[in-house]
Formats: structure tokens, sequence, C-alpha cells
């Protein structure tokens, strides 16, 4: 009982300790998702909500990776294809696959992912600028995130929910 | 300052309100110049505008308007006949009346809007050339007011300050009196045409109220002005006031009217377009409940519930459009006006006949609708109405009438405009656009003479030889058109050599919420404004000729050219060619087109919500709409998919895929799928085939059985289906799969136990090429597949 007691206390104790992951203006909250074979992330405001995927009509003279709409309680919502945008070979959805709604302002789309991983949790200190090569003027890639083991891509929702047909 | 905002605002609404009546007035009096009434109408609106603009600082305005009113108060009072040369000056200076409202309500101010001098000269020779007799002090000021007026109320008021104060008093009995025979003869004008009166005392004590603010600013400047006690002063300029203000007040009081923001009335018509989505998705799952729970009790309630819902939906939605209605006659009013200034510009005798002017519009559509008409109007005056000389030698009468009027048919509005001119001459229009480059002298072959007329609504056609003041640019009509095409409205035209000419605007009575047919292509669909859908053909395929690259079919004595919705918006053609199709024709402004289309779905009330900016702008695609399954049905943009069926070649009617030829080595290259809702069944079936070798895909039901096959992943060489099965049967399994072109061929083999003749029958219409009973025996099963499939090789 007590021991039970003690592990609370002490992980209450550890939140506390830790306040400068908690302090909002230091950090960056991320959703990381797979798309094809890597995965990548993107800020957590950005994001309206994630559901699970619904019927959708094909709208004429669009490209490829713009599936068409979807309703969204009474939204018409424009639905992009991430694989088909990042060119990769379109593949069957699985259970896994989301819709995620994206917005900045008035524009609002939704992105198909093939599945969700993790929310996390970033210093800004931790985020460097995208690489010299990815950062043309077109870049989708808002920047870079080192975790201990791994590198993360975050994606420029500005640029993804921008028209470039 | 906000109070004086507020002051200048209701000073503008007025204003513009009082205007509008005006320019009809004024051509009216031109015909009747004896008709006091009117002429004290429009003496009282030149007052008022006066009275108010002084109030409100604005000096030009008031010097303006002071001089107008000498004008017509000398016509009010019969020392002055108005002559068409007196008419010009005095529209002349309510045109600038008008325009100096329009900066002012621009700017704030007055001050830097057009120069009056010239104008008021005029005015003033008008009054004082003729005028030598005049004896009117008490009313007209006999010099021209000094352009440093200071701010007061009235020009009557420089005159009372020469005057004793019997003077006075007799003066506010004598317009009081004028008051009240007014106020009398309006009431005696009100019971005659059946409204209710309002009591007198009333009225007064409304405008007193009204001019509240009015004293309280006043006497200061009186003060200033004359020596004579404040306490004296003080209640005249309520009483003058009352005088100038009271027709215009009185008459928006009887209406019992309010003002509401525009902006709330659309916001009121979208939410109302959310209710009418969620009506039609309620209706929707009502009629499912019913056919899942047929016969239950709850069904009834359910139903009068969903149809009272729907119903007050529909009575809400029309309350609602009305509130956002103006009459025509608004657009209309301005016509009298224009009719006279272009006969006279022209010297043609023109009359104008207007009929239908209480006929109800969309407020947005009354503010799109006035640039057409105008257009046709000029075009009418200048090139139909012939010249007196020429009329006269025709054997028509010396005067041409032009006739507007507006009806309502259906859901559209009807604006028709005719003139009894020299009306079109098909190939004379022909020629024109030949040598204009419009268009090829085979197409003009091709014309009709209705074809022809539309010529005049291309860009750069007109008729006129020389460019003139009214029209000869070759602008106006192709105005008309893009204007008319915006509302989805319909242009028609009939017109007979030397006799007329008509034309008719048929446009949607609201833009918000619009009635839609539903249409199928393919597996997808699509809905089309009812407003532009003329009517709906069953035609067979062979109807339909090709004349150079282009489908066409005879519609009647027409030739209606042809367009596949496929083709415009690139649809895969999965489904087979089916004998019959359904051609949809469309018209919007003056063309028409064909538009094939698989399946006519229904009629269904739909809103237009926007895509968003990701979207916005697709070819063919006016917006999308939320269907009652909760889907989403995009709009067909009429204008823009007959632009592009221009730039459409057609096609062979259907193009054949070639379907890629799968190499098969081995036994198990061959998929075979079986469709049984029982596992046990599946399981006999699948150890009889295991012989075989080949591959086999299990499905418990028919959707599943359709989705499998849809997705593509494996291309079968036959399949064994069950005919009992939930959600989908065998037969309507049969039915879905001989609906795609590409699975013309795949053998369907029915496996069941129903044995009766009439099943086999059904078997075989739907396009079973086997039908096998339970039970069987392991090797007939194998052998039926075996020579299905055409396999050759043992495994």
């Amino acid at each position: 009982m007590s021991d039970k007691m003690k592990n609370i206390i002490d992980n209450q104790k550890k939140q506390q300790d830790e306040p400068d992951i908690t302090n909002l203006d230091d950090v960056m909250q991320l959703v990381g998702f797979v798309v094809g074979d890597e995965e990548y992330t993107v800020p957590i405001l950005t994001i309206q909500e994630i559901i699970k995927p619904i019927e959708y009509t094909r709208v004429p003279q669009t490209p490829d990776y713009v599936l068409g709409v979807f309703n969204l309680r009474g939204s018409v919502i424009p639905l992009i294809d991430l694989r088909m945008k990042f060119g990769l070979p379109s593949a069957k959805q699985t259970d896994e696959a989301r819709y995620i709604v994206m917005k900045s302002g008035d524009e609002v789309a939704g992105f198909v992912i093939d599945r969700l991983t993790e929310a996390i949790r970033l210093k800004k200190s931790d985020i460097d600028p995208a690489p010299d090569t990815a950062s043309g003027e077109k870049s989708i890639i808002e920047g870079v995130g080192k975790q201990a083991d791994r590198i993360l891509t975050i994606l420029k929702v500005d640029t993804l929910l921008e028209r470039d047909f | 300052m906000d109070e004086f905002q507020e002051i200048l605002q209701d000073f503008l609404v007025e204003s513009f309100e009082l205007i509008e009546q005006l320019d009809q007035d004024l051509v009216e009096l031109e015909n009747t110049p004896e008709d006091l009434e009117l002429l004290n109408r429009i003496f009282r609106v030149a007052h008022t505008v006066k009275g108010a603009s002084s109030f409100l600082n604005f000096d030009i305005l008031t010097r303006l308007t002071h001089h107008m009113e000498d004008v017509l108060n000398r016509a009010r009072k019969g020392e002055l006949v108005l002559t068409p040369d007196i008419m010009d000056i005095v529209l002349r200076s309510i045109d600038m009346m008008k325009a100096m409202l329009h900066f002012i309500r621009d700017n704030g101010t007055d001050e830097g809007s057009d120069d009056i001098e010239d104008i008021v000269v005029k005015l003033d020779a008008i009054t004082s050339g003729e005028g030598d007799s005049s004896d009117t002090p008490s009313e007209v000021p006999p010099e021209p007011e000094p352009k440093t007026v200071p701010v007061e109320e009235e020009e009557e008021e420089v005159d009372y300050s020469d005057m004793s104060e019997g003077e006075i008093e007799d003066e506010i009995e004598r317009l009081l009196q004028m008051r009240q025979d007014e106020d009398k003869a309006r009431r005696e004008a009100k019971i005659e045409a059946g409204e209710a009166v309002l009591d007198a005392p009333q009225i007064i004590e409304e405008v007193v109220k009204e001019e509240a603010p009015a004293p309280k600013e006043e006497p200061e400047v009186e003060v200033a002005q004359t020596p004579s006690p404040i306490v004296e002063k003080k209640p005249e300029p309520s009483v003058t006031k009352e005088v100038a203000k009271a027709p215009a007040k009185s008459a928006t009081s009887v209406e019992q009217t309010i003002r509401v923001d525009v902006r709330r009335l659309d916001h009121l018509m979208n939410l109302i377009g959310e209710l009418v989505l969620g009506k039609n998705r309620l209706i929707k799952i009502n009629d499912d409940v019913e056919e899942r729970y047929e016969g239950e009790e709850f069904l009834e309630e359910l139903n009068q519930v969903v149809s009272i819902v729907s119903l007050v939906t529909t009575d809400l939605q029309i309350a609602v459009m009305k509130t956002r209605m103006l009459p025509i006659g608004k657009v209309f009013n301005k016509f009298p006006r224009m009719i006279r200034d272009l006969s006279r510009e022209l010297g043609k005798k023109i009359e104008l006949e207007i009929g239908g002017e209480e006929t109800e519009l969309d407020k947005s559509i009354v503010e799109e609708i006035g640039d057409p008409l105008v257009h046709i109007i000029r075009n009418s005056c200048d090139h139909g109405v012939e010249p007196v000389a020429d009329r006269i030698a025709k054997g028509k009468s010396e005067t041409g009438t032009i006739g507007l009027k507006a009806y309502n048919e259906g859901n559209h509005i009807v604006i028709e405009i005719t003139d009894d001119g020299k009306g079109l001459d098909a190939n004379v229009l022909k020629d024109i656009a030949i040598s204009k480059g419009v268009i090829t002298e085979k197409e003009a072959d091709n014309m009709g003479d209705k074809e022809a007329f539309t010529l005049i609504f291309r860009p750069g056609f007109s008729t006129a030889k020389t460019v003139t003041n009214v029209s000869g640019r070759g602008v106006g009509m192709d105005v008309v058109k893009t204007n008319i095409e915006k509302l989805n409205g319909i242009i028609d035209i009939d017109s007979e050599i030397n006799g007329y000419t008509k034309i008719k605007l048929k446009i949607p009575l609201t833009l918000a919420i619009i009635q839609a047919l539903l249409v199928g292509v393919q597996e997808e669909y699509y809905a089309i404004p009812l407003a532009s859908v003329l009517e709906t053909v069953r035609i067979s395929t062979n109807e339909v000729y090709t004349v150079e690259n282009r489908s066409v079919m005879r519609l009647r004595d027409e030739v209606l050219p042809l367009v596949h919705l496929a083709d415009i918006f690139e649809v895969d053609r999965v489904f087979d060619g089916a004998e019959h199709t359904y051609v949809v024709v469309l018209g919007l402004a003056e063309s028409k087109i064909g538009v094939i289309v698989d399946t006519l779905v229904g009629q269904e009330e739909i809103v237009i919500k926007s895509m968003g900016e990701y979207l916005k702008g697709m070819d063919g695609v006016a917006g999308a709409t939320i269907r009652g399954d909760g889907g989403v049905t995009l709009i067909v943009d009429v204008a823009a998919l007959m632009q592009m069926a221009k730039s459409l070649k057609a096609k062979p009617a259907i193009a054949q895929a070639a379907s890629v030829a799968k190499v098969r080595e081995k036994p198990s290259d061959y998929y075979v799928m079986i469709v049984d809702d029982s596992k046990t069944d599946r399981s006999i079936m699948k150890n009889a085939l295991k012989p075989l070798g080949v591959t086999l895909v299990e499905a418990a039901d028919g959707l599943e059985a359709l989705n499998i096959l849809k997705s593509g992943e494996h291309q079968f060489d036959a399949m064994l289906v069950d005919i009992e099965m939930p959600r989908m049967d065998g037969y309507s399994l049969a039915g879905e799969i001989k609906k795609y072109n590409k699975y013309k061929n795949l053998p369907l083999i029915a496996v069941t136990s129903r044995t009766t003749k009439a099943d086999r029958m059904r078997g075989v219409e739907v396009g079973m090429v086997e039908y096998i009973t339970k039970p069987y025996s392991p090797e007939y099963l194998m052998n039926v597949v075996k020579r299905n499939i055409n396999l050759t090789m043992e495994a």
C-alpha cells in the first residue's frame, strides 16, 4: 500500500520537477503520422480534427492527388492524398488510414495518411530550419526536429493548403 | 459626430427614396403639365431635400434645390408652363442633385462636387426671364440668394424676419391649413384605395417627435439672425419643417416597415439553406426507416413529424425569400425618363408601356437586372423603332411603342421587352456576322432564323453602320448576355420583319436555394440547376449523328449539339453503353445544348456551397451541395459547360478498354471467387475445386463480392454465386456486375438449392452461364468451372 502511494507521489513530484518541458512557450507539440515508409509531423495547432475515412466525391479536372471533396458536418472540404502528393505509388487504404483535417486561416483541407503514430512534445531549441537543399521557395518542410534516436520532418501546413495547379 | 452621421444616413436614405419616384413623375408631368397633384409631389421632394440639406450644412446642394424649387413653385402656381425645354433643364438639375447626393454619400460633404453655377443660372433664367409679372413675395425671394448664406433653416424665414408678428401668425395659420388640406386629401385617397387610415393626430404627433432635435439647435441660429424674442420664434421652425417633412414621413409610417441590414437577411438565408439540407436528410432517413421497419406503429408518428418539418421549412424558406424581394418597378422606374431622353436625342417618337411593375424579385437579382434592360431598351430605341418618316411610309403610326412587361411563370420571372419597330432580318444578321468574322458561311447555312437572331448577342457584333452615342459599339448585347448568364437566366428572341422584336428574359426567382435536376453518369451524380433545364428526352443511340466531329441530334425542327457529361467531367466509362440514353436539353441566355447522361435521378432542392479557396473556379463546377444521404454532389456550371463543349471533339460512343491480357502460366494464376453466405458451403466448394489448383477468393455476400471485384486486386476468371444471400442476393449481384463493360464476359455460375424453372429462367436473364443445383458431386462442379475458365493445364 505504502509502496503504491509512494510511487504516485514520486510520479507527481517528477512531473513538478520538469517544468521546462511543460512550459508551453518553449515546447512545440507535434502529431506524427506515416505516409509511405516515412514518418512526418505537423504542429498540433494546425490540426482541426482527425477522422476515419468517409465517402468522398471526385472533382473533375484536378490533379491525381486531389481525391475530391467530402462532407464534414455540413461543410464541403477538399481531400488530398498525401501519398500521391509526395509522388509515391497509391496503395490500398488500410484500416489504420485517417483523414487529418488541417487548417490555416480560412483554408481547410483533409489529407489522407496511412496511419497515425503519436503526439510528440519537442523543445523549440531542438528544431532546426529545413536543410538548405530542401528550403526552395515551394518547400513543404517547415523544419527538422531532433529527438534522441531519430529525426522528425515537420511539414509546412501553409504550403500544403496552397493550391498549386 | 456619431449623431451627425446617423442623421446623415437617414437623410441620404430618404433622399434616394424620394428621387427614385421623381424621374417617373417628371416624365409623366411633361405629358400632363396640368396635373397639380403631381406637381405638388415633385415640389415637395425638392423642398424636403432642400430643408434637410440646409440643416446638414450642404450649402451647394441647398442652393441647387432652392433654385429648382423656385421653378417648380412657379409651375405649381400656374405661372409657368413646363415646355420640353424647361423640362430638360429641370431634369438636368435633378441629375445633378442625384450626382451630388452620391458625392455626399461617398465623401461626407458636398464641397468639391460638380459645379452648379451653369444650371443655377439657367434655372434662374426660367424663374426670372418669364417671371416679371410674378408677385409672390411670401414664397419666392425675388433676388437670387447670396453665396454667403449663413446656416439657416429655410428660405421662408428670411422673409419672416421682415414680417410683423401678425403676419407671421397668419403665415403659420396658412401653412397649417395647407398641411391639413393635404392630409385630408391624402386620407381620402387612402380611403378610396381601401387602405387603413391612421388617425391624423397620431401622424402629427409622430412628426413632431421626429423633429425633436431640430428646435433644440435651431434657436441659437435664429437669435443670431433676428432680433425677435426666442419664445416667439421657437415653435416656428418645427411647424414649418413639419410641412416640409410631412409628406415623406407620413408615407412611410403608414406602411409600417422597418429597415433591416441586408447582411442580416443574407445570414438568415444561409441558415435556412442549412435547414433545407437538414430537411432533405431527414426525408431520406425517413424513407430508409420506413423500408426497414415496415408496418411498425411508430412510423406513422415519424411520418407526421417529418412532413410537418418539411412543410414548415418550405414555408419558412418562402417567407424569408419574400423579405428579400423587391418589386421590379424599382428598376422599371428609370426607363420612362430614359426613353424620353433617347427619343429627343434620336428625333423619334417613342412611347413606353410598362406592365407588371409590382412583380417581385430577389434583391440581388434586381441589382443585376438593371444594366441588361438599359442595353436592350437603348437598342430597341436606336435600331428597333424607325424614324417618324419611315414609320409613316410603312403605314405605321407615327409613335413607336416599346413595351416593358414583367410577370411570374412558375419559379421564374419573365421580363418581356417588345418594340413595334423594323424587326430583325435573319439573312442580314447572318451576312453581317460573316463579314465581321463572327461565324463562317457554313455555320450560317446551318442556322435557323431563331439561331440567327441570337447572333446579336455575340461580342463584337453590331448592326449599326456608324457608332453613335446610343449604340453601335457591339458591347451592349454582350453585357446583356453575360449578366443574364450570371443569373442563370434564359434569353429568347422572336421577331418579324417590320412587325416587332420581342426579347424575353427568364430569370430564376432566387439564387441561394435552387431546384436542381440530379443526373447520373456512370457511378457519379451531378446536379444541374433546373432553371437551365428546358426539357429531357430519351433517345436511342442511333439518333445521334456526327457532323464535323461534333455529335448532334435532331430535336423537332432544330439541330441540337450534343455533349456527353462523361466527356466533360472525364468520367471513366465503366458501364456498358445502353441502347437508350437520356438527353438533358440545357438553355442558358441565348444558347442551347443537349447533354447526354446515363440516368435521371430526380429533382431536389439544393443549396450551393463553396468548395473553398483550394478548389475554387474549377471548370464546369459551380459548387457543391450536400445530399440527403450526406454525400457531396457537384453542381454543374451550365455556362462553363457550354464553353467546354465547344472545344470537345466527339468521341466514339464507347472506347473499348483493351483489357490487358494476363499471362497465365500455372493453374494458380487463375482466380475464382466463391460467393456464399454459408461457411460450410464455401468449404465444400473449396474442397471440390482444390484438385484444379486455381486460386480461390471467398466472399460472404453480394456486396462484399462486388467490392472485391471493384477493388481490382485480382482479375477473376469465374465466379460461383449463391442465390439466397443477405444484403445483396445473387440475382442483384449478377445484374450489378453485368453493368460493367469489362466484366461482360466474366462467367457467373449459380450454385443454389433453388430448382424451379422460374429460378433458372431468372438466372439466365441476369446473365448466369451455368446453373448448378445443390447438392452436386465435387467432380461435376470441378468440370463446370474447368470448362468455363478454359483451363487446359493439369495440376
